[in-house]
């Protein structure tokens, strides 16, 4: 049998105190909940008991000595020497957290050598003698020790046994009850690590993929229908369930993190003097493990913040005839493709009287405010951070913070609460980041998808709902008027066309903005991709995702997106009239400028035009003349023949005299302006006031003119 | 004398080089998705068996014009993933001497002749950064259109 050595070992024994952790904590929990109870006592002394063993294979003499402590003190629960009482808890708990220190600071440490490893000086300074008469007195100092987290502080020490074998490489049959008990225990669950799963997800997708593709091949190349060849049906729904199952491998409970908000609102109870009973319904809930672990500081605050400000002191309670005992609740559930987690307390509410006060210091006018609008307010920075919420988990986060991460996570949180009853918040967030819902559309021949929760409505577009205001078209949604702009505009995809196409309203937590777009394709589960960490930050875009015929599709970002039109203008607003055909084309820039021309160039190759340059307007006619463009870019002074002659010359030529013409210049008389127009030209831009958003409204208009 | 096993990529009439440990695999004629609101230097994403990854235009890279989409891309490894940069002609190995001068472009290492042609190395830890690649980002200014 092929031996493991001590690194090895310890692997498997960080491992499996994983699990054995995590499970002592919720059973400790348990018991604190229903006091007592003979099996619950044996799992918990199981726990512990099997936690020293392992530790012991591994080496880990601390580790193996402090479980024995607390092995030694659930003996004592076990034979009624002592009861569940919360001191024991806190000591248990307490002793269950050094544990996982130890564990933790010895892996982060590597330590592995015998003779000089830390732990074996420490152990055998601080062996606790369990057998010592003094029972009583000695456990009151194990839980002080445990708490204080100093093992160098016991007393009644005695010389260490070394636990684990001394030599460096060990026979397998001696670790082995070490991997397998944890297995049963944890119900034949192994750790594996998340990149594996990740690969195995994307290999999957690319099975599919190349699926799709011998569908391609087998009509293409032999002329079979791949629908009407069961094998390939058959392999279609195999991969199909593949990936479905690919997909869940990186779904994990709302469990997962439940237990740790227990003990939150444990620790913060007792801490306060309040009495908390916590509770938890539909905890089975699947959801998307990176979701929820964005998630779990947020629900964590949640928690707490319900003990520190929604849970009224016992005394207040009483009086208000509520029941000594306060309740939180944590309820989860599943509805389509979000989960919904709910926390509720049935504490003192929040005061909305109290919150219109104070976001009254904060300069915010909320009369007229609805109750919703009124709570809305205590996720706004200034306010949440100081007066809804006491520092309390050493965060220093306020809810706002906590409606940053929510979204990050793309969902939402909502709050309602009714004075002296209670309050609820709700957090709801797409079942998984890898999945999402989606909405796909057409906007200048390329294909989008607009995640479907920040999707308001989509319909056509219906121009007794226009309107204008503040300088910009907008459309009269619920009889709000939203501000519209055309999607490829906002993208800067170079057309402003078509504009007969739907409109699709999004939202962000504030705003909403229509687009409109050049067709509506359908809605689907999109698998998103992040993009390479080798591109800067793009705020409009969320992802991309590969699809089935093997094309990139891109995922849009809806509050990037928002922001991108807000800030594009007003004047970059879509005209009504513009026609949907005119396609994407070749535009001449000609500029003596280097700067000015090679950022022109950038700008339109951006938006997907083909683009020449030249650096007066002689070489521009040389160049028209070995191949048209559909546009011309020029500016007016230039050395050898200036704008003003190449529009002149070009209007003079029979085979061009339909390209349009846009002048750029930075001259800005009404003189020059004119006589631009008067020989010829199309536009006049004038340089000082360019930018990329005005030269793609102007050339986009003068392709639709000409197209 | 050292020698350095490169590949060699023409970008128009430019030849550049590097070292062979960089590059993954060299694709012709890839599909494009445009990737909207990028920088231009970055010339769209490309499905590499299921993996995404970017095209950046090696001319636009190097502030030397433009390759366009080119004719092939050169996947490379980097310690961001892969990413692709967009040649016109197909790569080929060659071994490079000692250089014959150095180079003036900011992301080159040196100038090596090859017979008649010249090979600039390109310094690929300093050219396919984030921040090389953000930087080509255009920045807007006021708004002010006439047009007729």
């Amino acid at each position: 049998m092929v031996g493991l050595n001590v690194d090895q070992v310890r692997i498997l024994f960080s491992q499996e105190a994983t699990v054995r952790l995590a499970q002592l904590g919720q059973l400790l929990l348990q018991l604190e909940q229903i006091g007592s109870d003979e099996t619950l006592i044996r799992s918990i002394f199981r726990e512990i008991h099997t936690l020293k063993g392992s530790a012991a294979v591994a080496g880990l003499a601390e580790v193996s000595e402090c479980a024995h402590d607390l092995e030694e003190l659930v003996e004592d629960l076990r034979t009624g020497r002592r009861s569940a009482a919360p001191d024991v808890i806190d000591t248990l708990l307490a002793g269950a957290d050094r544990l996982a220190a130890l564990i933790a600071s010895h892996w982060r440490e590597g330590e592995t050598s015998a003779t000089g490893d830390p732990l074996q000086r420490t152990a055998q300074s601080s062996r606790v003698n369990v057998e010592h008469p003094a029972r009583t007195r000695h456990r009151a100092r194990v839980g002080h020790e445990l708490l204080s987290g100093d093992p160098t502080h016991r007393g009644d020490a005695e010389p260490a046994k070394r636990p684990g074998p001394a030599a460096r490489m060990l026979p397998a049959a001696a670790v082995a009850l070490a991997p397998s008990d944890s297995a049963t225990a944890a119900g034949g669950v192994i750790m594996v690590p998340t990149a594996r799963l990740e690969e195995l997800t994307r290999m999957v997708g690319e099975s599919a993929s190349a699926h799709l593709r011998i569908g391609k091949m087998l009509k293409d190349r032999f002329g079979v229908d791949p629908g009407s060849c069961p094998e390939f049906n058959e392999l279609s729904r195999s991969l199909n369930d593949l990936q479905d199952r690919a997909t869940r491998t990186q779904m994990v409970p709302v469990a997962t993190v439940t237990d740790q908000l227990q003990r939150g609102v444990r620790d913060l109870s007792r801490a306060q003097g309040k009495e908390v009973r916590w509770e938890t319904r539909g905890v089975d809930t699947e959801m998307d493990r990176g979701v929820l672990h964005q998630l779990a500081d947020s629900l964590l605050h949640l928690v707490r913040n319900a003990v520190d400000h929604g849970i009224e002191p016992v005394a207040e309670r009483l009086a208000a005839g509520k029941p000594a005992h306060a309740t939180i609740r944590l309820h989860a559930m599943q509805l389509g493709s979000e989960v919904i987690i709910a926390i509720s307390d049935d504490g003192r509410g929040i005061d909305t009287v109290g919150i219109s006060r104070r976001a009254a210091r904060h300069g915010i006018d909320s009369e007229g405010f609805s109750e919703e609008d009124l709570l809305g307010l205590i996720f706004s920075p200034g306010l949440s951070t100081t007066d809804f919420v006491t520092d309390v988990s050493g965060r220093g986060i306020g809810l706002d913070v906590v409606r940053t991460n929510v979204e990050a996570a793309r969902g939402r949180v909502e709050v309602r609460s009714e004075h002296g009853a209670g309050t609820e918040f709700r957090i709801i967030v797409p079942i998984t980041l890898a999945v999402l819902r989606c909405l796909l559309v057409e906007a200048g021949g390329q294909r989008f998808a607009l995640p479907f929760h920040r999707v308001v409505l989509s319909k056509a577009d219906d121009p007794a709902m226009r309107a204008h205001a503040e300088g910009r078209p907008v459309l009269l949604v619920d009889n709000q008027p939203v501000p519209v702009t055309t999607l490829t505009q906002t993208l800067g995809t170079g057309s402003a066309e078509p504009v007969v196409g739907p409109i699709v309203v999004l939202a962000d937590t504030s705003r909403r903005h229509a687009f409109q777009v050049d067709r509506l394709v359908g809605q689907r589960d999109v698998v998103l991709k992040t993009l390479s960490r080798l591109l800067p930050h793009l705020p409009a875009v969320a992802g991309a995702s590969v699809e089935p015929d093997g094309s990139v599709l891109l995922v849009l970002d809806p509050p990037g997106l928002i922001h991108r039109a807000r800030q594009a203008g007003r004047g970059a607003a879509v005209a009504p009239a513009q026609r949907p055909d005119g396609p994407r084309g070749r535009i001449l820039v000609v500029d003596d400028a280097l700067t000015v021309r090679e950022l022109q160039r950038s700008i339109l190759e951006r938006a997907g035009f083909l683009v020449r340059v030249a650096s007066d307007g002689s070489q521009a006619m040389s160049k028209l003349a070995e191949e048209p463009s559909d546009l011309v870019l020029t500016d007016i002074e230039m050395p050898t023949m200036d704008g003003f002659a190449l529009t002149a010359a070009i209007r003079a030529h029979p085979s061009l005299a339909n390209i349009p013409v846009l002048i750029l210049s930075s001259r800005s008389s009404e003189a020059d302006r004119r006589r631009g127009l008067d020989v010829g030209a199309d536009g006049y831009i004038i340089k000082s006031g360019f930018d990329e958003a005005s030269l793609l409204t102007a050339v986009n208009r003068l392709l639709g003119a000409s197209a | 004398m050292t020698t350095m096993q490169t590949v060699l990529l023409p970008v128009g009439a430019d030849l550049y080089a590097v070292p062979i440990g960089w590059i993954r695999e060299v694709l012709a004629a890839p599909a494009i998705t445009r990737l909207v609101t990028a920088p231009a230097v970055l010339l769209g994403l490309m499905n590499l068996r299921g993996e995404i990854v970017p095209l950046l235009d090696t001319a636009a890279l190097l502030g030397v014009g433009t390759v366009g989409t080119g004719s092939f891309a050169a996947v490379m490894h980097t310690s961001h993933g892969p990413a692709a940069l967009a040649v016109s002609g197909l790569p080929q190995r060659a071994e490079l001497g000692s250089p014959t001068g150095p180079s003036e472009l900011p992301g080159t290492a040196g100038t090596y002749r090859l017979d008649k042609r010249v090979a600039v190395l390109l310094d690929l830890a300093v050219l396919l950064t984030p921040e090389r690649i953000g930087g080509h980002e255009l920045h807007s200014v006021g708004v002010s259109v006439e047009v007729s």
